[in-house]
């Protein structure tokens, strides 16, 4: 599992992945919390829950988002 | 800094440029044009009624029809464009002073309504929890969720990540509140549904009787259409049903909001599998012109390890879980070892726990903090006697006479991968051994069942097996037909499928009705702005997150009861008080500058206002520094910052939290108010070098000039 439930992140780029829709390019640069994370399977391919700031709650592939503050966690 | 995407927003920049342009030079049509603007504002600034949109309309109308320049039926056609495209997103910052997009920012929703994949109102609900109103907040929550009772007790509260107060202690407990309000709601008889909308008679299929079809079939119910459900299980819920253990959600809640929904006219077909026992040829000729599918992920991964197959004491803990929940209460085995760090492998371990299984282990190839299951869930299931075999990585199933004996498993240890931030587990060599066992469940993650959809030849699925719909409207491929839940995202949340069912409902009625589908998804609505509750700093920073009381060890070992016992009513109206109406404050900061930069005061101590770096936040700071001058309350933008007199007192509060109140000073002669002693001395302070006028005195202005200047300009004109 790549992130866990409570972890800051930030959208940082937009992912190829066919999970990424077009609305969310104005996702890009938002900071959020891993609310769900890929749950059992621990796969690096699943799409993740991630509570963004102002923007909601959506599922986004993995590969477009970063650890805030990764040092520190 | 991102484009505005609110459709509000967007009017009034263009019609600002177009303004200040000049390119309007009929001065009658620019005049038209800053009216629509100052009309646009007002709706921007949530100040608007319903009459605002007739009056854009017909002042975009009336430049139409005059026909003089292309800048001005430019402008008109963009304004009613607007008006006619987005009239629901308009509608809602007047009705309910809500800015879908967050681009109107004093009209923004809270970070934790924004956070609920279901867009509940949590502020205006838990404020309303607060005055003890629950019915009424029953009656808020319902608008965006069903089931109010059934999260108030399972919900993965995203919106409690998100929760500002957080970022000072800890979050609000808004699940708890809500399920507190849910029971005491129904308990009361006063948990109603809303009235429906005239029959349109229209008909829809759902399959699939889990939280998310179920929301669907409310919403379209309230909408006027007649909608049938059609379930495989003879019972309705889903994976609320059949896969949370009762010890963690009681049947009879699940039962009591099903009868709401049989009670406003969903009809349910139990037992009746799609594809199989009823066909879309069947349903399309019983005149159904819609299908939304919600059939869940109720097939297991396999461990794809040697012996998997070999022995029936493997099973899968969807499997397992299923059999329980419909009345199959055998344990599995003396001891058993279950295989996963999900919460299905915790619910998998503590049922078996209650079927009276001796010893339960959870076999995970990870470390404790990787463990994805809920925390809570984790602490009890330990409490209750469940082990937890860390690092281990099962390799092979063992037996001897058709019964299964151990599983062979290898230790892990955990290494970091190039170009990956998470450390993967990796076998260490000749670590091999067995753990004793005589059942295993397999609790490793679920996929979407496609059989039951095999009649949908033509229905595109995603490289992630699951159904591939728009977003956005849940479409599929196929005209006519939605889907929704697990079937779309995969395993996910329960709350996820709420919102989806929401959203598939309003995609399935605009079809029905012949409307454009949206091409995102929509954003959380406020359903109301009630009052805030007046709360003391002291109480607002004292004030601590009860905990919950557990049911007693023995009970939860051996029965199937309700563990959570639930908070009591002084419990749950002293949290409501907790919450910060986030969606009043918007933490724009312009408080605490101006206090800090302007005012050279710096009472504001509030550093939950930043997401990312939170500091140190304490209200009861304010009254040691703050002079009640009022200059934070003159900046804040929405008004949750206030400043008024009361009772001989002068009175700082946010958002209902009073920060400071200090006695007011009235002027010795015309006995005018003229502020609290602090606000004085600062005055005094800053004018020291102007001269006495008052000496000690507590005089107002007006009293003030006349002792400097006794003399009537009238009667004794002043000289040039």
């Amino acid at each position: 599992m790549a992130f866990r439930r409570g972890q800051k992140v930030e959208v940082y780029k937009k992912s190829d992945d066919e999970g990424w829709k077009s609305y969310m390019d104005e996702f890009i640069g938002c900071h959020g919390i891993i609310t769900d994370p890929d749950s059992t399977i621990n796969d690096p391919d699943a799409l993740v829950e991630v509570s963004l700031l102002d923007k909601g709650t959506h599922r986004l592939p993995q590969d477009c988002i970063r650890l805030l503050n990764a040092g520190k966690e | 800094m991102p484009e505005p995407t609110c459709p509000v927003t967007v009017t009034i920049n263009q019609l600002d440029q177009t303004i200040k342009s000049g390119d309007l030079k009929d001065p009658q049509n620019r005049r038209r044009a800053e009216e629509i603007l100052e009309l646009m504002r007002d709706i921007a600034w949530g100040s608007a009624s319903s009459e605002h949109i007739p009056a854009m309309r017909t002042l975009a109308e009336e430049m139409l029809k005059e026909r003089k320049a292309k800048a001005c039926t430019d402008t008109a056609k963009m304004v009613s464009e607007v008006l006619a495209g987005h009239p629901e997103c308009i509608n809602s910052h007047i009705e309910s002073h809500n800015c879908p997009t967050g681009d109107c920012v004093n009209l923004a929703p809270a970070p934790c309504q924004m956070a609920c994949p279901a867009g509940i109102d949590i502020p205006t609900y838990v404020t309303l929890i607060g005055h003890g109103k629950d019915a009424e907040a029953i009656d808020v929550i319902r608008k965006d969720n069903p089931f109010p009772w059934v999260c108030g007790l399972v919900c993965t509260r995203p919106c409690e990540f998100m929760c500002v107060r957080g970022r000072i202690d800890k979050p609000v407990s808004i699940k708890f509140l809500k399920a507190f309000a849910a029971e005491r709601a129904m308990s009361e008889g006063r948990y109603k549904n809303p009235e429906k909308k005239p029959n349109t008679n229209r008909k829809v299929a759902i399959i699939g009787a889990g939280p998310g079809g179920m929301s669907a079939a409310y919403y379209l119910t309230l909408q006027g259409h007649t909608v049938r459900v059609i379930e495989a299980l003879p019972v309705p819920g889903g994976m609320i049903m059949v896969g949370i253990p009762r010890y963690r959600l009681p049947r009879e809640v699940i039962d009591r909001e099903v009868a709401m929904l049989e009670e406003l006219g969903v009809e349910f077909l139990y037992n009746t599998r799609f594809g199989k026992d009823v066909t879309m040829a069947q349903l399309k000729k019983e005149g159904f012109e819609a299908f939304l599918f919600a059939v869940g992920a109720h097939t297991s991964y396999k461990l794809r390890i040697p012996g998997e197959s070999d022995y029936p004491q493997v099973i899968d803990a969807i499997d397992f879980l299923r059999k329980v929940a419909l009345g199959d209460r055998h344990m599995p085995g003396k001891k058993v070892i279950i295989i996963g760090g999900g919460n299905v492998a915790i619910d998998a371990a503590r049922t078996s726990l209650r079927l009276g299984c001796g010893e339960v282990t959870i076999a995970y190839r990870r470390a404790r903090s990787e463990m994805p299951a809920d925390e809570e869930e984790v602490e009890q299931a330990e409490e209750e006697g469940i082990k937890l075999s860390f690092l281990t990585i099962p390799v092979e199933v063992v037996g001897k006479d058709g019964r299964l004996t151990a599983l062979k498993c290898l230790r892990a240890k955990l290494v970091e991968r190039e170009g990956s931030a998470r450390k993967s587990p990796v076998p260490v060599m000749g670590s091999d051994h067995f753990m004793e066992a005589d059942a295993v469940i397999c609790a490793i993650g679920q996929e979407v069942d496609h059989q039951c959809l095999a009649e949908l030849t033509d229905l595109k699925w995603t490289r992630r097996n699951t159904i591939d719909v728009n977003m956005a409207s849940m479409a599929t491929n196929i005209e006519g037909v939605f889907a929704l839940g697990d079937a779309v995202t995969g395993p996910a949340t329960i709350i996820e499928a709420i919102g989806g069912g929401k959203k598939a409902a309003d995609a399935v009625d605009r079809y029905l009705n012949g409307i454009p589908q949206r091409n995102m998804p929509p954003v959380p609505v406020r359903r109301d702005k009630v009052n805030w509750l007046e709360v003391p700093a002291s109480t607002k920073m004292v004030l601590k997150r009860p905990d919950m009381e557990l049911l007693n060890l023995d009970r939860r070992r051996t029965m199937f009861q309700q563990v959570e016992l639930g908070y009591s009513e002084n419990q749950v109206r002293e949290e409501a008080r907790r919450c910060l109406r986030c969606d009043i404050c918007r933490r724009c900061g312009d408080c605490v500058k101006v206090c800090r930069d302007q005012m050279k005061i710096d009472a504001l101590q509030m550093g939950y206002l930043d997401f990312d770096h939170p500091v140190k936040t304490d209200f009861r700071l304010t009254e040691v520094k703050c002079i009640a001058c009022g200059a934070c309350a003159e900046n804040c933008a929405n008004n949750a910052m206030q400043i008024i007199d009361r009772d001989k007192e002068r009175i700082l509060s946010l958002c209902g939290t009073i920060l400071n109140r200090q006695k007011l000073v009235y002027c010795e002669k015309c006995g005018a108010i003229i502020g609290p002693a602090k606000y004085l001395d600062y005055i005094k302070k800053r004018f020291d070098k102007a001269g006495q006028v008052t000496a000690d005195h507590a005089v107002c202005d007006a009293c003030a000039r006349k002792k400097i200047a006794p003399f009537d300009t009238k009667s004794v004109p002043l000289k040039r």
